[in-house]
Formats: C-alpha cells, sequence, structure tokens
C-alpha cells in the first residue's frame, strides 16, 4: 500500500489536480500578500489589516539565485544530498520568495527566467511516505 | 535637554576559541581592561548594561550585567540586559548613552562577552515546528544556511553591477590586511586574491574567506559624563551620535531567517541599519565627508561592498572601484574597518558591536598602533542584528 505523501510544512503549499501552490495570506485592507501565511498584514499604512490565506501565484521572475555547497545542519532533510540551487523569485506585487530550484544545472542559471512551482520530493520517511517541498523550475521544464 | 556623553575607557579581550575562559571571564577581563584605560575602580561605576546572549552566562533569562556584578561588584549599581542579538551591543551603548545624557548617572560601563556554540547555531529551545516560525521554515524547507541568504544578495549585486570574484576576494583580502597590525584580531595573517579565490565555495559566490566565521570574544566601554571626562588625560572622545532603528515595510532585503520579502520601491535595503546611520550622523550634525572611518559589520565580503553603498557614501555599484583604487584602505577617502572587521575577528556576535566602539575610541585617539587611520577626528559605527535590529553610534575627538 503507498502512503500519500505530505508537505515538509502544514499549510505552506498545496497540491489541486496535480498543481502545486504556495499558500499566502492576503489582506483584504491593502492587498498585501505575504508568504508563508501571516498573523496580521505589518504594512505601516494599512489601518484596516485582515488576512486571509490566498494561493499565491504559480509562476514568476527568478532574480537571484545561490548554489549552497555544503550540507546544512539535520534540521535540512534531503535524501541523497548533493549540492542545490536557492533561488529569489518575483512573484509580482513586489512579493519575492525564496525557494529551491529543480531542473537546473548548477553552473549555469540564468537570472530572469520564468520560473513554475512544482511540488517534489525532498526525503522519504522509516514508513515509505514521501516528503515534498517547494520547488520551482524553468517554465519550459515544469 | 540632555547633555553630552564621552567615551572614557574601551577594552576588549581578544578574539579567538576560548575553551578554557567561561563567558563570565571574558567579561570580567574586557571591563577590568576598559576600566583600567578609563582609570577608574568598580567603585566609580554606577550603572553596567549588558548585551544579553542566548549562548552563555546570564542565567538563562540574559542577566549577563547582574552576573558580572555578583561576581566582582556587588553594590548596589543600576543593572541593565539588552537583547538585540548581533545589534545587542549598539543598543547597550545606547542605553548607557542615554542614563547620562539624561543625567541620571555619570559614570556607566557597557559590556558584550560571547563565546559562540560549535558549528551551527542550534535553534532557541521551544520554538515552534510549523509555518509560524521562519527559521523552522527556512531550515526544512529551503535548506537555507546563513551565507546562502548573502550569497543571493551578492548574485544579485553582481548581475546589477558586474562585481567579480576577484572583487569579492579584494574586499577580504584588505581585511586582512588592515588586521595584520591589530592585536585583537583572530585572523592576522595575510592573504592574496589568489588564496581567497582557492577557498572552498560555500554559497556561490561566497567563499570560504569571503564569510565571517564565529569567535569568542569580550568588549567593554566605559561612558561619563563632562565633569568626568574633563578629569582624564586622555584625548576626549564625545559619543556625538547615537541611534537604534529597525525594519521598514518595503524593504528589500532577503532577511534571514525568512522565506520571503515585500519589496516597495524607493525604501532602503537593509532599512535598519540605514536609518541606525541616517539618525546617528543627524544627531552628530555630521556629513559623510566628515567621517574618517567606518566600522560595520562584514559578515561577507558583499556587505564590504553594499553597505557603504546603502549609507550613502558612494553611489550605488560604485563601492568596486573604491576598493579596487585603495579608496577603502587605512590612507583612503573612506578607511573601511581598520579593525580588520567580522572577517579577521569571526563573529562574537553580542560583543561585536561593543568591539566596533572601542576601535574607533583608539582610532581617534590615535591609540589603533598598526592599523592606525591618519588624523581620524570623526567616526562611525553600523551593526545589523536579528529581528530587524539596526545602531548606529558616531564618535567624535573635535
Amino acid at each position: 500500500m503507498t502512503i500519500a505523501p505530505t508537505a515538509v510544512a502544514e499549510g505552506l503549499f498545496e497540491v489541486v489536480d496535480g498543481f502545486a501552490h504556495l499558500i499566502g495570506s492576503r489582506c483584504s485592507g491593502c492587498g498585501t500578500c505575504y508568504f508563508p501565511q501571516a498573523l496580521s498584514c505589518r504594512h505601516p499604512a494599512c489601518h484596516n489589516k485582515f488576512i486571509q490565506p490566498v494561493r499565491l501565484p504559480r509562476t514568476g521572475t527568478l532574480i537571484s539565485f545561490t548554489v549552497q555547497r555544503y550540507r546544512p545542519p539535520s534540521l535540512f532533510r534531503m535524501d541523497d544530498w548533493q549540492p542545490y540551487a536557492i533561488g529569489l523569485i518575483a512573484l509580482g506585487d513586489g512579493l519575492e520568495v525564496m525557494g529551491m530550484l529543480d531542473g537546473v544545472q548548477l553552473d549555469s542559471i540564468q537570472i530572469g527566467i520564468e520560473v513554475t512551482l512544482l511540488a517534489a520530493p525532498l526525503f522519504r520517511e522509516g514508513d515509505g511516505r514521501e516528503v515534498l517541498t517547494y520547488k520551482f523550475a524553468p517554465r519550459e521544464a515544469a | 535637554m540632555s547633555r553630552p556623553v564621552f567615551v572614557l575607557g574601551a577594552g576588549a579581550h581578544p578574539w579567538g576559541k576560548w575553551p578554557d575562559k567561561p563567558q563570565l571571564q571574558l567579561a570580567i577581563e574586557a571591563l577590568e581592561a576598559a576600566l583600567q584605560d578609563a582609570a577608574l575602580g568598580w567603585r566609580d561605576v554606577q550603572g553596567l548594561v549588558a548585551a544579553s546572549s542566548r549562548f552563555e552566562g546570564g542565567m538563562g533569562w540574559g542577566l549577563h550585567a547582574n552576573e558580572v556584578v555578583q561576581a566582582i561588584a556587588e553594590q548596589g549599581m543600576a543593572c541593565v540586559n539588552v537583547g538585540g542579538a548581533c545589534a545587542a551591543g549598539a543598543i547597550a551603548t545606547h542605553t548607557a548613552y542615554s542614563m547620562i545624557a539624561s543625567g541620571e548617572l555619570d559614570v556607566v560601563a557597557v559590556l558584550g562577552a560571547e563565546r559562540m556554540p560549535k558549528g551551527f547555531i542550534p535553534r532557541p529551545p521551544g520554538s515552534a515546528e510549523d509555518i509560524s516560525d521562519h527559521d523552522y521554515l527556512r531550515w526544512v524547507a529551503i535548506g537555507a544556511t546563513n551565507p546562502a541568504y548573502w550569497a543571493i544578495e551578492a548574485t544579485r549585486r553582481s548581475h546589477a553591477y558586474g562585481t567579480t570574484d576577484e572583487t569579492y576576494a579584494q574586499a577580504a583580502v584588505m581585511m586582512r590586511r588592515n588586521a595584520a597590525g591589530n592585536s585583537l584580531a583572530r585572523f592576522r595573517e595575510l592573504t592574496s586574491v589568489d588564496q581567497v579565490l582557492a577557498s572552498p565555495m560555500v554559497s556561490d559566490p561566497l567563499r570560504l574567506l569571503e564569510i565571517c566565521p564565529v569567535s569568542d570574544g569580550a568588549a567593554a566601554l566605559i561612558l561619563c559624563s563632562e565633569e568626568f571626562a574633563n578629569r582624564s588625560s586622555k584625548t576626549p572622545v564625545r559619543v556625538a551620535g547615537c541611534a537604534v532603528a529597525t525594519g521598514q515595510f518595503g524593504d528589500p532585503a532577503r532577511r534571514i531567517p525568512s522565506s520571503s520579502s515585500n519589496v516597495l520601491p524607493g525604501v532602503s535595503h537593509t532599512s535598519e541599519v540605514a536609518l541606525a546611520v541616517q539618525r546617528a550622523m543627524k544627531m552628530a550634525g555630521v556629513r559623510h565627508q566628515d567621517i574618517d572611518c567606518l566600522e560595520m559589520a562584514d559578515n561577507t565580503a558583499w556587505h564590504l561592498l553594499e553597505w557603504p553603498e546603502i549609507f550613502g557614501f558612494f553611489a550605488p555599484g560604485e563601492c568596486d572601484e573604491m576598493l579596487l583604487a585603495g579608496k577603502l584602505g587605512l590612507d583612503g577617502e573612506l578607511p573601511l574597518n581598520p579593525s580588520g572587521g567580522f572577517l579577521s575577528f569571526g563573529e562574537a556576535t553580542t560583543a561585536q558591536a561593543v568591539l566596533q566602539i572601542c576601535e574607533l575610541t583608539w582610532q581617534l585617539r590615535g591609540e589603533a598602533s598598526g592599523h592606525q587611520v591618519p588624523d581620524a577626528k570623526i567616526g562611525m559605527s553600523a551593526v545589523l542584528g536579528l529581528g530587524a535590529n539596526g545602531g548606529s553610534v558616531v564618535l567624535s575627538s573635535q
């Protein structure tokens, strides 16, 4: 029997009809979107702070990146560890999100490319359950 | 009304790894050095403000000032312990400054003393393991180490201004060159661009020798009123500006440990530090060209290039050519981190900002032998701490 995969943290993202969505918060007072979900709007000019969960845009632009060359502490779990890229993605309206990159060559990542969100396995628990995180992949590869 | 405040004494324990000395001993040695420098005794000290550490000492409550007085000066003095993570030393200085400027006290000591844990800094006990804890998320979902955050900034800078790997390496080389003459620094061997470039890549484009490690160290200041300063035979060093700030909404910095930023046009990068600097400069009534040396937090080589631009010393992207033309060296236009900076000391978190102010004091007195900025009259510090804490101090010998 296959155990359904789970997200690395509940409420971070969801997969609906095969498409991954980051879950953020949107302030109905000023329209600002936050990731991850926030307790309150923190825009100093907003005096009508009321937030609701929102699915954030699935595509964005890669505006910077790095390659993590050494293994982080054990809180970060990844099967078959090897260096990986972390990108900074502009999702629009000023929201810039960090996330691992998928489907890129580590020595030829291009700033400015369009990327799409996906949910990808990080590691497998002892009971066989896959644990997923969110990643961004070049649009053509996603 | 507020009255003038002076730095009467500065003292520090050399930076390094000191497994045989508890944090409290480092603290006491730094304070004793500062008192000796001030030609005062414990009996003269009316208050002690300590930067609270979460790593060692403080009875688990950050009571680092109380621990010191219970060990060495049980005389009823006012003890204040302030949090501010890596900026705590600057905030402690600001608190001590205010206690004297207000007229409440005449002599107040400031302390930052730290022994850093080995390896990765552990998460605080009791931290949540869900999406409400940004530090948890950056580890489990992204595997983003601290250098990864700075590296993302460095990649962005390279993309925007064409900063090369060699330029980042040159910034690290300059820090070692400054540290070579500073007996308090931990890493004092000269390096070359080739050596820095040959060090392991940590988070592209930043290499091992371009990222500050952690160290143990302690630094202390004795601040005083004008009446006490006038009794001293040392060159009087006045706290001309002293400010703390927190971040502004819209700041584009990729702030550890968050996973996102909300970016608005017109908001400064690392706004907590930019604001503190602005406020300290305004309070001191100084312009950029008046400042003879800048001691700022260089967690990486990227900081050395970006921060002077953020503070308004240079136009965006201009710092590269300033560095390469030698204008940031000890005898340059803006001597940057004459101490050797975090890259040569290793960061002893809460002690670091106090050390910056010690360094400026010695520079302004002309006592920074081996790494003296010629004829330094006005110096400024700038530091960043977790929680979007910024602090800046302007000292003047004029």
